[in-house]
């Protein structure tokens, strides 16, 4: 199915929070599986695990543990997961990918700290092409590169600096359905497309707090009608772009009490009385979101790294053909036609 | 560059700072005494720590403790972290009390960035915080139901000491305060901490006149504070804190209205400079780490666990980028009984050889042991590169004296130093004029530099 050739953006609601404090500590990244699984990656001081979790809030257990072993992670940064739903997390310190089965169990890991070609100097970013070749932002050393599944190097391109196909740090990586790939350069605070070979296509977005300006971005997915999402971490918010890098929209967070935090309120009558005292509004804001990730129906799930959760949107614009979509017009307009 | 110049920048960087690298040392030798004083008092002329990567590897609430002690290794401008430090020492909140960890992080966060400017903006940022007013009950201290817990506090073990104000005045200044208070903020479950802003609630102040200090009026607390920022009790007072904490241990602060400062002529020219810069504690500072009293009181101090990891964690150079495990040094301060946003009373920590009993000793010598027994860490490393150098093969005497140059420069005993001799005797001649005479002492350096930060010595800064 290829892209359609417009959008009738009807739409972008909020839907739900998943999870809560004491579950989803320090969410950092999430990874989308089959029948409605979802995968939680969390990260803080000393601990670091994958909850599982399903798109109706249910508690599925952990996976993954802390730690220098076999199949442990110690600042795990990505975590996505391939066709047959084996999940795969990038290893910032110990500069290597694990892999483990949907179940939990470590399958395989991979990965020498280096600078080399093929080497890891502190992988950040990871994502599978259509053939499920890895792409890996290798940040310290500021390229990326591209391995198969099994971390067999294939090619890289980046050095550092702020030029086109130049990166400073970059963070997040994400690769639509034709193979083009999408660069978050967290530093120069922009993001950058590529095609498949690393040929630099264009950049987009600059500092600031502006539409369309980022504060250290972090994460970012691409969708299916090639919109664009940015985690932008310092602005505390997700970047809506076109496929060409136009700003459609921002979402600062709308969250409400999940299923399971409406539980625990349920039996905690001091809290609640507490927030009956307090100013709720700065609760359903994101709070410094590390990714974002875009279902193929039309769902945005948010780590809120900051508030313990995940925030769920969903996506309801409708794909429009060329009869339904006039043209590219070059100038504005204030005809109404 | 001369061993006293060497000696004396490193009591500097102890006091004003955590400790340095070797390389470091000897940077600040060759930049000279007073220009760093000066950098040191001027921090916003320095480059400030990169916050974007403390918050890439580090930005979660848990760690602030760990990322903290990052901080005061990191900081090109150290003495702004050592300054939150001894503001929470001489402002201590109990994070024991209030359970919310966010509030007690912004108040560090707000030492560090008013914590050397001046007195009266100190005192006024102090009473407008969140974890201070639900510390010391403020959030309950109404118009027609005061609560005198701040105010008492404030008089008592913040500003001026004991003895220099009446029963009345701690009253007085009590109502002056009623209506400040923070806003309700989110509870943490199920979302996590929400920052509580402060909270001037008009209806709950107490506007009648008011007598302080020989002041009469409808004061206010802003009121209050100009006024015993003015008072030479709280320049002395002030002064003796920073005394006890820069330059040598004096008794616990309730003794002080009993028992005079061992410098008194110290204090009056500290005094006298907080009332000559408008109470501008940066100028008092830089006073104070230019005076003879200062240069003087090398050793005179018991390390704080907070000085003695952090000193130790330069010694052996880990920690000088972002990586795991940093948390873990949270941990062992608190282990030698300081632990980091819950000093045990409003008093703050006792100091001096409080910090030490049997116990508490074994923590810290065991800590520091441990830390110099990796000979792989930086620090260790380049004592070993700097061995090398030195060319000949060490007498056992010239091995011991390298060894407490290159771990402080740290000054001993006749008695430990003839241990540490008889000690290194054992071996012979030391050589580490290459890789494989290197890799075969290098369990001697280790065995050396254990013994070294074992010592009696070793525990004064």
């Amino acid at each position: 199915m290829g892209r359609p050739y417009g959008l009738l953006r009807a739409g972008f609601p909020y839907l739900k929070c998943l999870s809560m404090r004491r579950t989803t500590n320090f969410p950092v990244d999430i990874a989308i599986g089959k029948e409605g699984r979802l995968y939680i990656l969390c990260r803080s001081d000393n601990t670091a695990m994958i909850r599982k979790y399903t798109v109706e809030d249910e508690d599925l257990g952990t996976m993954g543990r802390y730690g220098q072993g076999e199949g442990q992670f110690t600042w795990p940064v990505t975590i996505i997961a391939d066709s047959e739903e084996n999940i795969y997390v990038s290893d910032e310190y110990l500069h290597r990918i694990v892999a483990f089965n949907s179940e939990g169990e470590h399958i395989g890991t991979w990965g020498e700290h280096g600078t080399d070609p093929g080497q890891l100097n502190g992988p950040a970013g990871i994502a599978f092409d259509p053939d499920e070749n890895l792409y890996v932002v290798d940040s310290l050393s500021h390229r990326v590169q591209k391995f198969t599944k099994d971390g067999e190097f294939l090619l890289q391109w980046g050095s550092y600096g702020d030029g086109e196909g130049e990166f400073n740090m970059p963070w997040g990586v994400a690769v639509d359905e034709l193979g083009d790939v999408y660069v978050v350069d967290w530093r120069n605070d922009r993001a950058q497309k590529f095609n498949a070979e690393g040929e630099f296509l264009f950049a987009f977005g600059k500092s600031g707090s502006g539409n369309g300006e980022f504060n250290r971005p972090a994460g970012i997915d691409v969708d299916l009608h090639g919109d664009m999402y940015v985690a932008d971490r310092g602005n505390d918010r997700i970047q809506l772009f076109n496929a060409e890098g136009r700003y459609v929209q921002k979402f600062l967070g709308d969250a409400t009490l999940s299923k399971v935090s409406l539980a625990y309120m349920m039996t905690n009558a001091s809290p609640n009385r507490m927030r009956d005292m307090a100013d709720l509004e700065p609760q359903k804001y994101l709070r410094q979101p590390k990714s974002v990730a875009v279902s193929d129906d039309g769902l945005m799930f948010v780590p809120d790294f900051g508030s313990y959760r995940v925030q769920v949107y969903q996506n309801m614009a409708v794909p429009l053909t060329e009869q339904e979509f006039s043209p590219p017009r070059r100038s504005v307009t204030l005809h109404q036609e | 560059m001369s061993q006293n110049d060497v000696a004396l920048m490193a009591h500097l960087m102890r006091r004003a700072g955590f400790g340095t690298t070797r390389t470091e040392l000897e940077a600040y030798v060759v930049k000279g005494y007073e220009n760093v004083v000066d950098d040191l008092v001027h921090p916003e002329r320095g480059t400030p720590i990169d916050e974007d990567i403390l918050e890439r590897y580090f930005g979660s609430e848990g760690g602030y403790v760990g990322t903290w002690i990052y901080r005061m290794l990191n900081s090109l401008c150290p003495l702004q972290e050592k300054m939150a430090l001894f503001w929470h020492h001489v402002f201590a909140t109990g994070l024991g009390k209030n359970q919310h960890i966010l509030a007690s992080t912004n108040q560090i966060d707000m030492f560090r960035r008013v914590g050397m400017g001046k007195m009266r903006d100190i005192l006024l940022e102090l009473s407008k915080d969140p974890a201070m007013i639900f510390w010391l009950d403020n959030n309950e201290n109404r118009k027609g139901e005061p609560n005198e817990n701040y105010g008492r506090e404030l008089l008592e073990l913040f500003s001026l000491g004991v003895g220099n104000y009446t029963e009345d005045d701690i009253k007085n200044c009590a109502l002056a305060f009623t209506g400040w208070t923070f806003v309700q903020p989110i509870p943490l479950y199920p979302h996590g901490y929400y920052a509580p802003p402060f909270l001037f609630i008009e209806a709950e102040h107490d506007n009648s006149e008011k007598t302080f200090l020989g002041h009469t009026g409808n004061l206010n607390g802003d009121d209050i504070i100009n006024i015993i920022v003015e008072q030479p009790a709280c320049a002395r007072f002030i002064s003796r804190h920073l005394y006890n904490f820069f330059a040598a241990d004096e008794p616990q602060v309730p003794s002080w209205n009993v028992t005079p400062p061992q410098d008194p002529d110290a204090i009056e020219t500290l005094a006298d400079a907080f009332m000559g810069s408008d109470g501008h504690i940066s100028h008092v500072l830089s006073v104070l780490f230019n005076a003879d009293f200062f240069k003087a009181a090398r050793f005179k101090k018991v390390k704080s666990p907070t000085e003695l990891v952090t000193g130790i964690l330069k010694l052996v150079g880990t920690f000088q980028g972002p990586q795991p495990g940093i948390a873990q040094y949270a941990s062992a301060t608190q282990l030698m009984g300081q632990k980091l946003l819950d000093p045990p009373t409003v008093e703050g920590w006792h100091t001096g050889k409080e910090w030490i009993d049997g116990g508490l000793l074994t923590a810290r010598v065991n800590f520091a042991v441990r830390e110099v027994s990796d000979a792989s860490k930086p620090g260790i490393q380049d004592i070993i590169a700097r061995l090398k150098d030195n060319g000949n093969p060490l007498s056992p005497e010239a091995f011991v004296e390298s060894c407490l140059e290159f771990a402080g420069p740290l000054v001993v005993g006749d008695t430990t130093r003839q241990y540490l001799t008889e000690f290194a005797e054992a071996n012979g001649e030391i050589d580490f004029r290459d890789d494989a005479a290197a890799a075969e002492n290098q369990a001697l350096l280790i065995s050396m530099l254990q013994l070294i930060v074992a010592s009696r010595e070793y525990q004064l800064g």
